[in-house]
């Protein structure tokens, strides 16, 4: 360890810390552009500068490792003077572009000039005119006039994705990054380079002039369309309710996990995000009018709950089928294994899910569903659903998800399900096979509820609720309690269970795999 | 058109590669080599150069484009390149310049109609002693005056 | 015991061809280091006190000492970019005594653990560099290159590698950078060369003056240089005169000479007709001198006490028929020209200020340019990734100074 002072506050660091990062321990930024943690410091923005005492010269933060009894200063007369030199430097070949920009509001160089510059532009020269919109990726805009050379995107395509698609060409103020031969950034973390641009150079046209980032709120997530899990950052409008104008998500971004997917995550992943603000299902729809169910959670409960009791004690437990799917969390899937594996002795619980896919040699795994192995350590036995299962005598049909579609032949489907007396659908979006369940009821998408996943590595991952439920949806883990509840057998067993906390702390006595995580 | 080197270049090239621990430190003698035999560094060098040591087109260009010396486009048969710094200003570059330009009818960065002369203006060529002076391809010219060029500009073919 | 330390056989029959060269008593230095220890070479190296003649000035011998003991292969680079505006001494050098700079070379590797060498020329230099390679290809036939060499167990190659037109592959790292095939970008310092250089390994990077005066130093011993200069800095230096002077050229003195007696004296003064009016003492880079300042001895320190330096010891005598926003021009012309665009500051700066000169020149220009000017660079200077920043900073500051009063009034 090594004691230094930043700012006149004392801090004890580890050796080799460089002063940026020992600033950041210590609540002190220090603004910079071109370093990234992901990469070796760069040191060519030259923002970061700070004073050493006893050094004559200031020096970058990003790159200078820390000494014992070293003294470091980031507001001093020296410092601010340089970086305002640097900001005048920037500004002055930067174009006024803020107003048609999709950065504002995100932007470093913006941010900066709020905080160490407010000086009037001093620049009476004309600025140097380059290509405003070049189209370098399947959804990348790239703005060469906005372009600070930090490099962060070459270095990114260089030492992350490998695939070098961005170079720097020409020398000095001529310098300007693109692509070669019109070979656009095509590999599957294109998106991350918008991300980690501190400016506007490079955009990403699924935003593109769709709305302005101050108006975003933020939440914490966790992606469901592989197994990985990666940490994501939900940015969403929160709309109007009261002129009913829905939430709207514009955006997902990465977020750091260093034990999960590092700085990054996938395109499949960034922009798969349609399915959070479209055919939404949120209001409980009865199909079968004849048994006369009022569309509430109470009533249908209720009726479900009558059903399962009737095959109970005609001892006909065996005419219950469940189709489930593996988006569906470690908690949900412990109180289903509870309530229709162990309570009930069911047997025919079968799983349809999106279909595997092509991984890729970093993030993107096979599996494009984020809970396999949760369901697996749960004690489940993944057996795929198929119009077969369904043949033998039915008389109530549990299905969990839209995915079946994806797995059956809607014909087929079609066919099976005329022969099932109770037919109950939980989905969370509209599709034409609804009509073909007697009751159906909306569920939560995963920002909309809490709980966790399991990844494809056995890490456990905690996710909580970003925005409201729409309409009258509900999570999945709230409606199993209840039905536990409201069974009879064992329903104390179930009191507890009223947030999703208390079913995890459950699942962490009983379940072997899980014990052993914690 | 695709370039390619002859049998006698690619030994040449291969002997060249084998000073360096690293078959990319080649790139700026393999560059030579081609602007000698091609006159330039065209889209289909860069791959070429490219294959042979083994890195992405990508980064040829990003070496060609930071050095003044290689050409991205074919230039005249002589190269004229008048050093446009400080002792050669002081002992009368630009006037030099302009006469050059008067006699071949182009401007700096423009090639002569006959492709013949192509004249560039260029930084200090480290022959200060002998200001005002010029590079003609690799060949230098100093203590020059505008009889010295007639004379100089005649004697090429 | 020779007067000069460089120059000596300049203009002597063909000495670049080796016969010669050893006719004149060359390789004798290469055959007494080769009997000594390494050790021993480098505390002689130390003792004579030969500071860089690129333009930085660090002593040679402290450099060498910086290497680390480690298993890696070690490198030499010779830094013979020469892209300094006013500097050709090296040109000379090359073209007459190749053979010279090759001995020092070789005495430089083996004091080092050197195996491998190579000469990094500027590209425009081809004719050089093809003397420099028959010197080469010479000395290996002679065995006084390659495997073991004169059977002392000691093995070298040298090649040589041309560069492509840009000054700022004469900074180390930047050479280090194009050397391995890439855009001349400088790196971050530390680490330094010594330790991680050309391919990551140790790397000892002089200048073609420097290496060239080993031989002589190892020949006649350390006492006999300092005594050529001064104490602390020992040897004498290649002056490159230029400019309004009657005879242009290459002076070797003592370090210490007075820059008015180089001028006058050794220059033939100034051209007839012609009134002094500014000096460049060190190659562009270095802080312009009025013609009040310029009774000063050349050495490294005495120039810095005049806020100036010695540099590469190029002096570019200017006359009063020269306007000094013509000498701005051409330096604010040639810096946004070289930089290699990594940084910030000196990426826009010397663009900026560029931009501002010109269009000052086109009279387009106000006072208020003139602290701009002055405001800019003081914002390149020190900032910077690499000393690019510093050799543009300092003689715009020097002449936006001393010469604002003219600039003023060619608005």
């Amino acid at each position: 360890m090594v004691k230094i002072h930043i700012d006149e506050k004392p801090i004890d660091v580890e050796e080799g810390t460089t002063i940026l990062k020992a600033a950041e321990t210590a609540g002190i930024s220090i603004p910079h552009l071109c370093y990234h943690d992901a990469f070796p410091p760069e040191g060519s923005c030259r923002m970061c500068l700070v004073e050493i005492e006893g050094l004559p010269k200031l020096e970058l933060a990003c790159s200078t490792q820390v000494r014992d009894g070293m003294k470091v200063f980031t507001k001093s007369e020296k410092v601010v003077e340089a970086r305002m030199g640097v900001l005048e430097f920037l500004l002055a070949e930067h174009p006024l572009d803020c107003p048609i920009c999709d950065k504002a509001g995100d932007c470093k160089l913006q941010d900066y000039y709020d905080e160490y510059g407010l000086f009037e532009s001093q620049f009476r020269e004309s600025k140097e005119k380059r290509e405003k919109k070049d189209k370098i990726g399947k959804s990348l805009i790239h703005d060469e006039e906005r372009c600070i050379l930090c490099r962060r995107c070459v270095r990114f395509l260089r030492e992350i994705t490998k695939t070098q698609e961005l170079g720097v060409f020409e020398r000095g103020i001529h310098s300007r990054v693109n692509i070669y031969d019109l070979t656009p950034v095509d590999n599957n973390y294109s998106g991350n380079l918008a991300q980690i641009c501190p400016v506007g150079a490079i955009t990403d046209e699924d935003f593109r002039f769709k709305t302005r980032s101050w108006f975003l709120k933020k939440g914490e997530s966790v992606c469901p369309l592989c197994s990985r899990g990666c940490s994501i950052t939900i940015e969403y409008h929160p709309g109007f309710s009261h002129f009913g104008v829905p939430s709207r998500v514009y955006r997902i971004q990465s977020r750091e996990n260093q034990e999960v997917n590092g700085f990054w995550i996938c395109d499949m992943g960034r922009y798969g995000y349609s399915y959070l603000n479209e055919n939404r299902l949120d209001k409980i729809v009865i199909n079968n009018k004849e048994w006369n169910i009022k569309p509430t959670w109470e009533d249908v409960s209720y009726f479900i709950n009558q059903q399962l009791k009737k095959l109970d004690e005609g001892k006909k437990t065996s005419q219950t089928v469940l189709i489930l799917n593996t988006w569906l969390s470690n908690e949900e899937l412990f109180l289903i294994h509870k309530i229709f594996k162990n309570d009930q002795n069911l047997d025919r619980i079968f799983f349809a899910d999106r279909p595997q896919a092509e991984k890729d040699d970093f993030l993107l795994t096979a599996e494009r569903t984020p809970n396999k192995k949760g369901a697996l350590e749960m004690g489940f036995d993944i057996k795929p659903a198929n119009p077969e299962a369904l043949s033998d005598k039915t008389g109530l049909l549990l299905v969990f998800g839209s995915f079946l579609a994806e797995q059956i032949n809607a014909a087929d489907f079609k066919k099976a399900l005329e022969k099932i007396e109770t037919k109950v659908l939980f989905t969370s979006h509209e599709n034409e096979l609804n009509s073909l369940f007697d009751i159906v009821l909306p569920t939560a998408l995963i920002p909309e509820k809490g709980g966790s996943l399991t990844n494809i590595d056995g890490k456990i991952q905690k996710f909580s609720p970003v925005f409201e439920l729409p309409g009258d949806s509900l999570p999945e883990w709230m409606m199993l309690a209840d039905l536990g509840r409201k069974f009879g057998t064992n329903s104390s067993f179930y009191k507890e269970f009223t947030t999703p906390e208390s079913i995890l702390k459950e699942i962490e006595n009983e379940v072997p795999f899980f014990r052993e995580q914690k | 058109m695709n370039p390619e080197f002859s049998g006698k270049v690619r030994k040449e090239i291969e002997k060249i590669v084998a000073r360096y621990p690293q078959k990319e430190a080649a790139i700026l003698p393999v560059l030579h080599i081609t602007q000698q035999e091609f006159g330039f560094i065209s889209p289909e060098s860069e791959k070429l150069i490219a294959g042979i040591l083994g890195i992405k087109p990508i980064q040829v260009r990003e070496v060609v484009t930071f050095y003044t010396m290689l050409n991205r486009e074919p230039i005249g048969k002589y190269h004229i390149q008048v050093c446009s710094n400080l002792s050669c200003s002081l002992l009368g570059a630009e006037k030099l310049t302009d006469y050059l330009k008067e006699k071949l009818s182009i401007e700096p960065g423009q090639t002569s109609e006959d492709k013949k002369f192509t004249l560039s203006l260029v930084e200090c060529l480290g022959a200060c002693e002998q200001a005002p002076c010029m590079m003609i391809n690799f060949d230098y010219h100093g203590n020059l005056d505008k009889k010295k060029i007639d004379k100089i500009l005649d004697g090429l073919e | 015991m020779a007067e000069k330390v460089l120059t000596q056989h300049f203009g002597l029959n063909n000495v670049y061809q080796i016969d010669e060269y050893i006719k004149q008593g060359g390789y004798e230095a290469v055959k007494k280091a080769l009997k000594l220890k390494p050790e021993e070479i480098l505390e002689e190296m130390k003792k004579a006190n030969l500071r860089g003649r690129g333009g930085a000035g660090f002593p040679a011998g402290v450099k060498w000492g910086f290497v680390p003991k480690v298993d890696k292969p070690k490198y030499l680079c010779v830094n013979a970019d020469e892209g300094e505006p006013g500097t050709f001494k090296d040109r000379y050098i090359m073209s007459h005594n190749p053979h010279m700079l090759l001995e020092g070379i070789i005495i430089t590797s083996y004091c080092v653990g050197i195996h491998s060498a190579y000469i990094y020329i500027r590209g425009e230099y081809e004719a050089v560099a093809l003397r420099l390679e028959e010197a080469i290809s010479e000395a290996y036939d002679k065995e006084y290159l390659g495997k073991n060499i004169l059977n002392s167990g000691f093995s070298l190659e040298v090649f040589v590698h041309r560069g492509a037109g840009a000054y700022i592959c004469g900074e180390e790292t930047a050479l280090l950078e194009s050397l391995e095939g890439k855009r001349g970008n400088p790196r971050l310092k530390p680490p330094f060369p010594a330790s991680v250089g050309l391919f990551q390994c140790p790397t000892v990077i002089n200048n073609v003056e420097t290496v060239s005066n080993i031989p002589q130093i190892i020949l006649n011993g350390a006492d006999w240089f300092t005594g050529k200069g001064l104490p602390k800095d020992g040897g004498t230096r290649i002056f490159g005169v230029s400019g309004m002077v009657e005879k242009p050229g290459i002076y070797e003195l003592p370090i210490g000479t007075n820059l008015k007696d180089i001028i006058n004296k050794h220059a033939g003064g100034m051209k007839q007709g012609k009134k002094l009016k500014a000096v460049i003492p060190g190659g562009m880079s270095a802080p312009v001198l009025k013609a009040d300042e310029i009774d000063i001895p050349m050495d490294f320190d005495s120039l810095v006490n005049a806020e100036s330096m010695l540099g590469s010891a190029a002096v570019i005598v200017i006359d009063t028929g020269t306007s000094m926003l013509d000498v701005l021009m051409a330096v604010t012309k040639f810096y946004s020209h070289e930089s290699c665009g990594q940084c910030t500051p000196c990426r826009i700066g010397t663009s900026w200020i560029n931009k501002i000169v010109k269009r000052m020149a086109e009279g387009k220009g106000s006072k208020k340019d003139i602290d701009d000017i002055v405001r800019l660079a003081s914002n390149i200077l020190g900032k910077t990734l690499c000393p690019l920043g510093d050799a543009a900073a300092m003689p715009i500051l020097s002449i936006a100074k001393k010469f604002k009063k003219e600039l003023e009034s060619r608005l």
